[in-house]
């Protein structure tokens, strides 16, 4: 709204009655009650019609044709959804939405971002009981992207990838199980249980083993040496000047990497968060100790 | 008569200048001694403290600046004394103190306030709670009458009501996260900007006597009803005394700030603390992330 007609609207305020209980009304037509006709022929049948089904709303079943061979049963099976229900889905992100996300302060750029940073900006949401395995960056808005992000997400196009490490970023891809999701989307939900922090487990297929391994995708089980050569290798592709990561001054923050056991970042599988005293409960016992590390 | 001949003291046309105070506000100079008949908010933001007096908090430090309008300004007054002195000038966010009026917010807000506590008793009995009727009244066929089941039938007289009211019937309903807030900072933009709000330092008033108070109030033309907000739930002595057994001026903390009374009392009177204080959550509220989570638990489907 134009600050011009705030200023008009508060200015023309001064010169009118006060405003109290008995001047305030809402819009125009902005509510209107449901009646429900009365009289000889306002309460006649209240829209259910003349006799038959829709009168008693005993309705016949969904897709019965009262004798006919059902549409739904007239063809053979085409099963072009067969184990949809099955199967992994990565909301988008684009990267004009990462940027309007950075530019209104609702991330921040000083530190790695990741999907918990994400989700606690309130506009954008995982669910992992619809199998949601986070989110996908998606490469619209490339040419406006001008922030420089340490970010983490689960899944990456090559020219979204190309867009943030042509502005001095770092992308890695991370592989998150539905417990960890569950965890990382809504720590504070997570924390309250009063469950230790487990540990992320690594891809269970073949394909995202070998999806999370591979440098070219910035999987965070590919070996760095090769991440820091298919770098070099996507700028001279997509023609830009790779910047230097030694001499950034921000070098601390780019180069911090989770584990790929750790879910939060600072905070280790196996710890105990207590909200209500402001306390990290760490296991002591070697045998926690081991498992927890493996 | 000429602005340069009244006098403060003229009773009459200090009223009558008040009356007119949207007009004076328009006339841009204005010679400075009648700035003081002015009331707060007739100071747009580009008047600057001219003398001594001081600032109390400047634009600079709010929590979540504005990065295009100006702040709002507002005399900081005092209740110490009969005579309207002005002890400076306070910053008001523009965020909070000139939001767009929106009346249908406020009425909204309003009429969830009336209904959310609204249980109605109004109460019928059907036809099968009246007592009696269990009988057929005469036969079916044969006496040329209509043909009836049971004397309680709504089609008689003394028979049970269809459709009618059944107690209790709750009106509760949880009206949106940001319309609340949004009626709140409505109401003290509409406030603000009708000369109906003022900044007061301290409640602290030398006597008990609730003449002083009122008094008061008629000369600095507050009121008649007037809603005094503080920080804090436990109020000094005096002004508690002084008030207790006047119905029209009313203590309030600022936990319990809501639309319904600041609409329902003429003037609200703010101390330094209670509009911090305000103006700290209110801000808070606009910029948390969170807010629509608030709304979760009052959705009818919780799946």
């Amino acid at each position: 709204m134009s600050k011009n007609i705030t200023e008009y609207a508060l200015s023309m305020l001064r010169s009118l009655p006060r405003v109290s209980l008995s001047n305030i009304r809402d819009n125009p037509r902005a509510y209107r009650p449901t009646k429900r006709g009365r009289g000889q022929h306002g309460g006649d049948k209240h829209g259910a019609g003349n006799k038959g089904s829709g009168q008693r709303q005993n309705y016949m079943r969904l897709g019965y044709e009262t004798g006919n061979n059902p549409f739904y049963l007239r063809f053979p099976l085409e099963p072009y959804y067969k184990g949809q229900h099955l199967r992994r889905e990565y909301p988008p992100i684009t990267l004009h939405q990462l940027q309007k996300l950075i530019d209104t302060n609702r991330l921040d750029t000083s530190e790695p971002i990741d999907l918990t940073a994400i989700c606690n900006s309130g506009l954008f949401t995982i669910l992992p009981e619809r199998r949601q395995y986070g989110f996908q960056l998606k490469d619209e808005g490339a040419d406006i992207f001008k922030a420089k992000v340490n970010i983490e997400v689960q899944w990456a196009s090559e020219p979204a990838i190309a867009a943030i490490e042509r502005n001095g970023g770092v992308i890695t891809v991370a592989y998150y199980d539905i417990h960890s999701l569950f965890a990382a989307v809504n720590p504070i939900k997570f924390f309250r249980k009063g469950e230790p922090i487990p540990r992320r487990m690594i891809p269970y297929t073949d394909e995202l083993a070998a999806y999370y391994s591979d440098p070219a995708n910035r999987g965070y089980l590919a070996d760095p040496e090769k991440v820091s050569w298919e770098r070099f290798v996507l700028s001279q592709k997509y023609g830009y000047v790779l910047p230097c990561l030694e001499n950034d001054p921000d070098y601390e923050m780019l180069i911090q990497r989770k584990d790929p056991r750790q879910i939060f970042q600072g905070l280790e599988p196996g710890w105990i968060i207590n909200l209500k005293d402001k306390k990290i409960l760490k296991p002591k016992s070697k045998e926690l100790n081991e498992f927890y590390s493996s | 008569m000429k602005f340069e001949d009244l006098k403060p003291e003229d009773t009459c046309l200090f009223k009558m200048l008040l009356k007119f105070r949207g007009i004076l506000g328009r006339i841009s100079s204005v010679p400075s001694r009648f700035e003081k008949l002015c009331t707060s908010a007739s100071l747009t933001g580009d008047s600057l403290p001219t003398k001594s007096e001081e600032i109390f908090r400047s634009s600079a430090e709010f929590k979540f600046p504005h990065p295009y309008q100006k702040p709002r300004q507002a005399w900081v007054e005092s209740i110490s004394k009969h005579e309207d002195e002005k002890l400076g000038i306070i910053d008001l966010h523009p965020d909070i103190f000139g939001a767009h009026p929106r009346i249908d917010i406020i009425h909204r807000n309003v009429i969830w306030q009336y209904k959310y506590k609204y249980v109605s008793y109004a109460h019928t009995k059907t036809r099968a709670e009246v007592r009696g009727g269990g009988r057929k009244p005469w036969p079916q066929k044969g006496l040329g009458k209509a043909r009836h089941g049971s004397i309680r039938s709504p089609l008689w007289k003394g028979g049970g009501v269809a459709h009618g009211p059944r107690s209790p019937t709750p009106h509760f309903f949880m009206l949106p996260y940001y319309v609340r807030v949004m009626g709140l900072v409505t109401t003290l933009s509409v406030k603000f900007a009708q000369d109906d709000l003022h900044i007061i330092d301290s409640l602290d008033i030398p006597t008990e006597d609730p003449k002083f108070i009122e008094e008061l109030f008629e000369m600095r033309n507050w009121g008649p009803s007037v809603l005094l907000v503080d920080d804090t739930d436990l109020m000094p002595k005096n002004i508690t005394l002084a008030t207790d057994h006047v119905g029209h001026i009313n203590l309030m903390p600022v936990y319990g700030l809501n639309v319904y009374s600041m609409l329902k009392h003429e003037t609200l009177v703010l101390t330094l603390a209670a509009l911090n204080s305000i103006e700290d959550k209110l801000l808070s509220s606009l910029h948390r992330s969170d807010g629509l989570n608030s709304q979760k638990k009052f959705r009818l489907n919780q799946n």
